[in-house]
């Protein structure tokens, strides 16, 4: 073979054959970390979310405490059918004040309401009624409807505690009624807590900065810096008793 | 023994002056071998070896993303100089159906690069042939190289046209490899004009002149294999006192060049191919590996439905009007044909806080606006025209919205006036807040975007270069 041909040869199989081996070690490597991705899993930005629920400010350790036990009691989790929630005793779980555990629910001031009943009664009004269907409506990213019922002192603390789940459940049947079966199971979503009158009672300041469902309800004094209403025909005034004559509904954009 | 300076197919053209005895002596000793016969091989081998180095790289970045994971691309004119990113031309030509062939087949497919890189260590070797055998190099292998060149050259200006029609940009170091091409044919061209330019042959002052050969002198053969039985003894001349200059007629060479050059051409530019289909891991089981759709449809019939031409395979995408990862898997799904034979369903999904919770920031601001004004424009059945606007005015669109949100609705409003009263309604708020949840259901992954074909969900690592294989494994039926 003459000098030029032989070099040539030589010098196409080393090219070609050196590529070639390129190419195997490329795959190969490649091969290598696709079985054996740890590497890659490592770093930090390989981390996606997955689409959840909304998870909001308020959501604290605290607030996340009662939530957890309302989803306890009333069996929000799990693939089992509800069977009522039981009764919570929010003093037995948690050493938190009336006071603060009202304050826990502060931040859902304008995402909830307040649906105010008649002494000693568990019956919905026109304008419980639209309440509740309106902060229904008002879910998005929100995994649990909360009802907080309550009852004002008058009358004994066993009764006042059988009223207020009365009216827990008054919320409750409204929202099966009306809801759309393709909202979901309302037995997952919805969960009550009835305080009677002994705990975590609301001072009238409510009356005047949250949704009610009785708008014309005077509040008993204007908040600060504003003139004073005069009561609105055939309202009633909204005090402290009132005001605990209630449920209090809210979605509530925590996760668990 | 090789003599090169014995030989030579370029007489015929040779300069008058030489012959006839105008030049000087010492001129024609120190011209021993033409030094302009040396060109074709240089220019040849140079340009090769840059291709092959072009091709080599865009090999390594496509080889690299056979581990399914994210990796950028070098795109730069200098070799391996640069960042590698994954925002560059480079990186959408990699992703582009032309990039590679089979890629139903292989996941991936085969790297066009691969015959690139293969090829052009073949002409490397064909041009340092070229180099050093010079003027003793035949005519018919000359034409040979010259018509080989051709195939480079050719399909450079194949994928130049593609890159600039279908892609609208240039890829550097695809743009290294025209440029390598384009050298290479300039390096045949100039080896096929060699063939008819005579140098003439110089033997040196008081060596004999060289003898005409018999046809079987095979033993004593002075000229390349090629040649042999075709060189025409032509009776030296003699110049003055100085050396004699025996114009030579061209080797014609054998037809057995060309055939063999054509030969070894195609199993050098399949080489790097086989051994990378051979070499290749199987992805059959790691495309099914990323999940289904735990709740099939969305109750309230908030997802929405985009019209096909052709609409064969059932599929759902989660996709963010401003997302480009979106943009550009859209018009991939359009480029392949596989779009217009989806049946397909869109959750829009907004990746911007305005509007999903899910989002502390918002990622794409606007994105909420166009998601209802996709669902708005889905009551005219428009939303497949308002999506494709998006992506199509995706760079202003984004950019109004980073700047003001309220900028990115009057453009809308402005293209869809029909839009503007359903905007900002409850109910189209409530049919976004349903598609978000509908994600929630299925605990899909906040991105986008993301396939379904069926109830299979296609890897994120399938959506691009493993698309092909992927559609063809999960869905035959589109590409039929």
């Amino acid at each position: 073979m003459k000098p030029p041909v032989a070099i040539a040869a030589l010098a196409g199989v080393a090219m070609i054959g050196g590529s070639s081996i390129f190419v195997e070690q490329q795959v190969r490597a490649s091969k290598e970390r696709l079985e054996n991705p740890k590497a890659a899993e490592e770093t930090p930005e390989t981390k996606v979310a997955v689409a959840d629920h909304a998870e909001a400010d308020y959501c604290t350790p605290k607030f996340k405490e009662v939530l957890a036990r309302v989803v306890l009691a009333c069996g929000l989790s799990g693939q089992d059918a509800r069977r009522g929630c039981e009764p919570v005793d929010v003093r037995s779980f948690s050493s938190i004040s009336d006071e603060d555990f009202n304050d826990l629910f502060d931040p859902l001031h304008d995402r909830g309401g307040i649906v105010l009943f008649d002494d000693n009664s568990d019956v919905l009004d026109d304008g419980a009624k639209k309440l509740i269907e309106e902060k229904w409506a008002e879910r998005k990213g929100a995994r649990y409807f909360f009802i907080v019922a309550r009852a004002s002192k008058t009358g004994t603390a066993g009764y006042n505690e059988a009223l207020s789940q009365r009216r827990a459940n008054s919320v409750f049947f409204h929202l099966e009624s009306t809801a759309s079966k393709d909202d979901g199971p309302l037995d997952k979503m919805v969960g009550m807590l009835w305080l009677g009158s002994q705990y975590a009672q609301l001072s009238k300041d409510y009356c005047g900065t949250w949704n009610l469902s009785r708008p014309n309800i005077a509040a008993p004094s204007a908040p600060k810096g504003q003139p004073q209403k005069a009561p609105a025909k055939g309202s009633k005034v909204c005090n402290d008793e009132a005001i605990n004559r209630s449920a209090f509904i809210s979605w509530v954009d925590c996760r668990l | 023994m090789w003599q090169p300076w014995v030989g030579g197919d370029n007489t015929e053209n040779r300069p008058h002056r030489e012959v006839s005895g105008e030049v000087s002596p010492l001129s024609v000793r120190s011209q021993a071998m033409n030094p302009r016969s040396i060109v074709p091989g240089i220019v040849g081998a140079v340009a090769s070896l840059l291709g092959g180095i072009f091709a080599g790289l865009s090999t390594h970045d496509y080889a690299q993303h056979l581990d399914r994971q994210l990796h950028g691309t070098n795109c730069s004119f200098i070799p391996g100089l640069g960042e590698a990113s994954s925002e560059n031309a480079c990186s959408a030509a990699m992703y582009s159906p032309y990039s590679a062939l089979l890629k139903d087949k292989m996941w991936g497919g085969i790297p066009i690069s691969l015959f690139a890189l293969g090829a052009f260590g073949f002409f490397f070797a064909a041009s340092l042939y070229l180099a050093l055998a010079r003027e003793s190099a035949s005519k018919r292998f000359r034409i040979g190289y010259f018509a080989a060149t051709l195939g480079p050259l050719a399909v450079s200006i194949l994928m130049f046209t593609i890159s600039l029609v279908k892609l609208g940009e240039l890829c550097k170091v695809c743009v290294g490899i025209y440029v390598s091409s384009i050298a290479l044919f300039v390096a045949g061209v100039l080896a096929l004009m060699g063939s008819r330019q005579a140098f003439g042959a110089v033997t040196r002052q008081g060596a004999p002149p060289a003898p005409p050969r018999p046809a079987d002198a095979t033993a004593q053969d002075n000229e390349p294999w090629h040649q042999q039985n075709k060189r025409v003894g032509v009776p030296p001349t003699k110049v003055d006192d100085g050396p004699v200059i025996a114009p030579v007629a061209a080797p014609t060479g054998s037809w057995a060049a060309p055939v063999f050059l054509f030969a070894t051409l195609g199993i050098a530019t399949l080489l790097p191919a086989v051994v990378y289909a051979a070499s290749m891991p199987d992805y059959s089981s790691k495309i099914v590996e990323c999940g289904k759709l735990s709740v099939k449809t969305e109750k309230h019939n908030a997802l929405v439905k985009i019209t096909t031409t052709n609409p064969k395979q059932q599929a759902l995408t989660f996709e963010d009007p401003l997302c480009p990862t979106c943009k550009a898997f859209h018009d991939r799904l359009v480029s392949e044909g596989i779009y217009e034979n989806l049946d397909l369903t869109v959750a829009i999904f907004p990746l911007d806080s305005e509007c999903n919770w899910m989002l502390k920031r918002p990622m794409h601001p606007g994105a909420c606006v166009l998601a209802r004004a996709v669902l708005c424009a889905d009551k005219d059945g428009k939303a497949r025209q308002v999506l494709e606007w998006s992506y199509k005015n995706q760079p202003e669109l984004a950019a109004a919205g980073k700047a003001d949100v309220a900028d990115v609705r009057a453009r809308v409003v402005k293209k869809f006036p029909e839009v503007d009263a359903c905007l900002d309604s409850k109910e189209t708020k409530d049919r976004l807040d349903n598609i978000l949840r509908f994600a929630v259901e299925n605990k899909v992954r906040v991105s986008t975007p993301q396939l379904f074909l069926g109830d299979t969900r296609v890897c994120d690592e399938d959506t691009d270069m493993g698309l092909g294989y992927t559609i063809s494994r999960l869905a035959p039926g589109v590409r039929k």
